[in-house]
């Protein structure tokens, strides 16, 4: 079984992002960048079933600028067998990188697909779902446990109040949730290994897709910050100020 | 002439600050002094998984084949975290050492010595008491101008207690019925080529260690607030850690530098290394003098984390060789009659 594996390039999450002065984005200048986190377990789980004997062979791809091959070096260090970059510049935004997934996926043919159920930077939560309706393929979302089963992938989800079992027959998507695995570190000869692996380069043009964009990004701005808390004199004040000012009582 | 670490070796860095980062956390650090040995297996374990045991082992017993200033940048992050396994002297002084003992001691262990299965310890006479010796499964102990390969049982150990409730030290007595597997000049350069690597590992680990107590001052005084601003924006606070940040940056240079001379074996590796351990050494002091001064009483409690990479640093200052040590060791090397002095020795 062929896995496909997307994996992103974001700010790394240890790292506090900030607005750029003129609000038109996130400031990257200097920022560390890396494997977003849900995609991450998206490659672990992917080499958990290579290890497994399920999967034969398990392909990396990311979409974004020449950068992104850093992110992809890291799924090959964690595991991944090869790597594909989609080069494509400026703001990707959901639709496209699923349109330019659905172009690698028709030259891969993966019987598995698996992502990250969203990104921390856009937190859209939606390339999974546009890719299995772009590639009519079934879907798993939110998967907490997955497991192969014949020609049926069976995915336990996490929904509301309580676990989802659902039977997906092959081939189909799936897309991560915290609770999936807890992803390895890459081992340092893993990490000179992954520098040999093969690395495709495909342009939009090459999976016949356009990378138009529908949406724009008006404005970026940090959140309000907190204002400073004040003590009160007695219980009284207090919900006095509950139901007048914070208007939480009535 | 290119300085700058290459493209690996910062991937590495980076890679293995990640993981110390991540796993190794003072409480992790605090939960073990209350262990029998004072040591974390599953640690180790991961340690050698993610390669880091077998670094400096040749790529034919099962290693990455990686010398001194491959290792040296991973030694201070090491520090950084205040890593108490034995790692730094394993991979930098220990299989170094059993590398040029040779012979079938070295092809018994070194492959061994890359899984993480055995840890090599490596200890000099100077050394009076010796850290790790409990966990050794190779303890290369160099005793009255004599080195020993010795494995556990062919030695005794008396526990001593230190102020570092992360160090185990021990005074080691050989076996009588041991033998030496190396003596006479061929102990003298294993001496020196082994003083050289221990001091180095210290050195890089004085840097970690330094920086970090840098990083939690500068963390500590930017929070705390007196008369309305924080600390560290008042002259008197942000001077005492400006001095230590320029100390630390002079130092990684002669650090980088005696790596690279104990890499490529160089004539002048011994000064480079004594010069590098001061350096950095006397900049982890000035970091814990000054980041309890600028924590204020808080600084002294066992509660704060601060004692665990001050103490660290404390330690490190005095093995290996002493501050006196090494500054006749540079002395030395300045008053010899064919001393090379001067710019145009820099690089030589």
């Amino acid at each position: 079984m062929k896995v496909l594996v997307a994996v992103k390039r974001v700010v790394d999450y240890n790292v506090k992002v900030r607005a750029k002065g003129d609000g038109t984005d996130v400031d990257l200048n200097n920022v560390k960048m890396a494997i977003n986190p849900f995609c991450e377990i998206a490659v672990e789980e992917a080499v958990r079933l290579k290890e497994a004997g399920v999967a034969t062979e398990v392909i990396a791809v990311s979409v974004g600028a020449k950068p992104c091959q850093e992110q992809i070096r890291t799924a090959l260090a964690l595991g991944a067998d090869r790597g594909i970059h989609v080069e494509a510049e400026g703001r990707l935004e959901p639709l496209v990188i699923a349109k330019l997934l659905k172009g690698v996926v028709d030259k891969e043919e993966p019987q598995l697909v698996i992502l990250g159920k969203q990104s921390i930077d856009g937190d859209n939560n939606q390339t999974g779902q546009m890719l299995g309706a772009l590639a009519n393929m079934p879907q798993g979302t939110f998967a907490s446990e997955i497991k192969v089963e014949g020609d049926k992938l069976n995915v336990i989800r996490e929904v509301d109040g309580g676990l989802q079992t659902l039977s997906l027959s092959l081939p189909a998507i799936v897309t991560t949730d915290l609770r999936l695995n807890e992803p390895r570190y890459a081992s340092l000869p893993n990490i000179m290994k992954a520098k040999k692996k093969q690395l495709d380069v495909y342009t939009p043009e090459d999976l016949g897709v356009s990378v138009t964009s529908h949406v724009s990004q008006l404005k970026v701005e940090p959140p309000a910050e907190r204002k400073a808390g004040i003590k009160v004199e007695d219980v009284a004040q207090l919900v006095d100020k509950l139901k007048n000012e914070a208007k939480v009582i009535s | 002439m290119d300085f700058t670490f290459n493209e690996d070796q910062l991937l590495f860095q980076e890679s293995v600050r990640e993981f110390l980062g991540n796993e190794i956390t003072p409480e992790r650090l605090r939960a073990a002094w209350d262990t029998d040995t004072g040591r974390d297996p599953a640690l180790w374990t991961q340690l050698a998984e993610l390669g880091l045991a077998g670094l400096t082992v040749p790529e034919e017993h099962g290693g990455l084949g990686m010398n001194a200033l491959d290792f040296v940048l991973l030694a201070q992050e090491c520090g950084y975290v205040a890593l108490a396994e034995p790692l730094v002297n394993h991979a930098l002084a220990g299989v170094p050492l059993l590398q040029d003992l040779g012979g079938a001691l070295a092809e018994a262990w070194l492959p061994k010595a890359a899984t993480g299965e055995a840890r090599i310890i490596a200890a000099l006479e100077q050394n009076l008491l010796v850290e790790d010796a409990h966990v050794a499964d190779l303890l290369l102990l160099e005793r009255a101008g004599q080195w020993y390969a010795l494995t556990q049982g062919e030695f005794s150990l008396q526990h001593n207690a230190s102020v570092d409730p992360s160090r185990r030290l021990f005074t080691v007595t050989v076996n009588d019925a041991v033998q030496p597997v190396a003596s006479g000049d061929q102990a003298r350069r294993l001496r020196l080529a082994t003083l050289n690597r221990g001091a180095l590992g210290c050195a890089a680990q004085a840097l970690g260690l330094a920086q970090r107590m840098v990083d939690m001052s500068v963390l500590y005084t930017s929070d705390r607030q007196q008369f309305g601003k924080p600390i560290g924006s008042f002259q008197a606070v942000k001077h005492h850690l400006a001095n230590v940040a320029v100390r630390l940056e002079y130092a990684k240079a002669p650090v980088h530098r005696a790596a690279y001379a104990v890499a490529e074996d160089a004539a002048g590796a011994g000064q480079a290394v004594s010069q590098a351990k001061l350096m950095a050494c006397e900049a982890a002091g000035l970091a814990a003098k000054n980041s309890i001064q600028v924590h204020g009483a808080m600084g002294y409690t066992w509660e704060v984390d601060l004692h665990i990479f001050m103490k660290k640093a404390w330690a490190l200052a005095n093995t290996w060789g002493d501050a006196g040590f090494h500054k006749q060791q540079v002395a030395g090397h300045i008053f010899a009659d064919d001393a090379v002095l001067g710019a145009g020795a820099t690089f030589q």
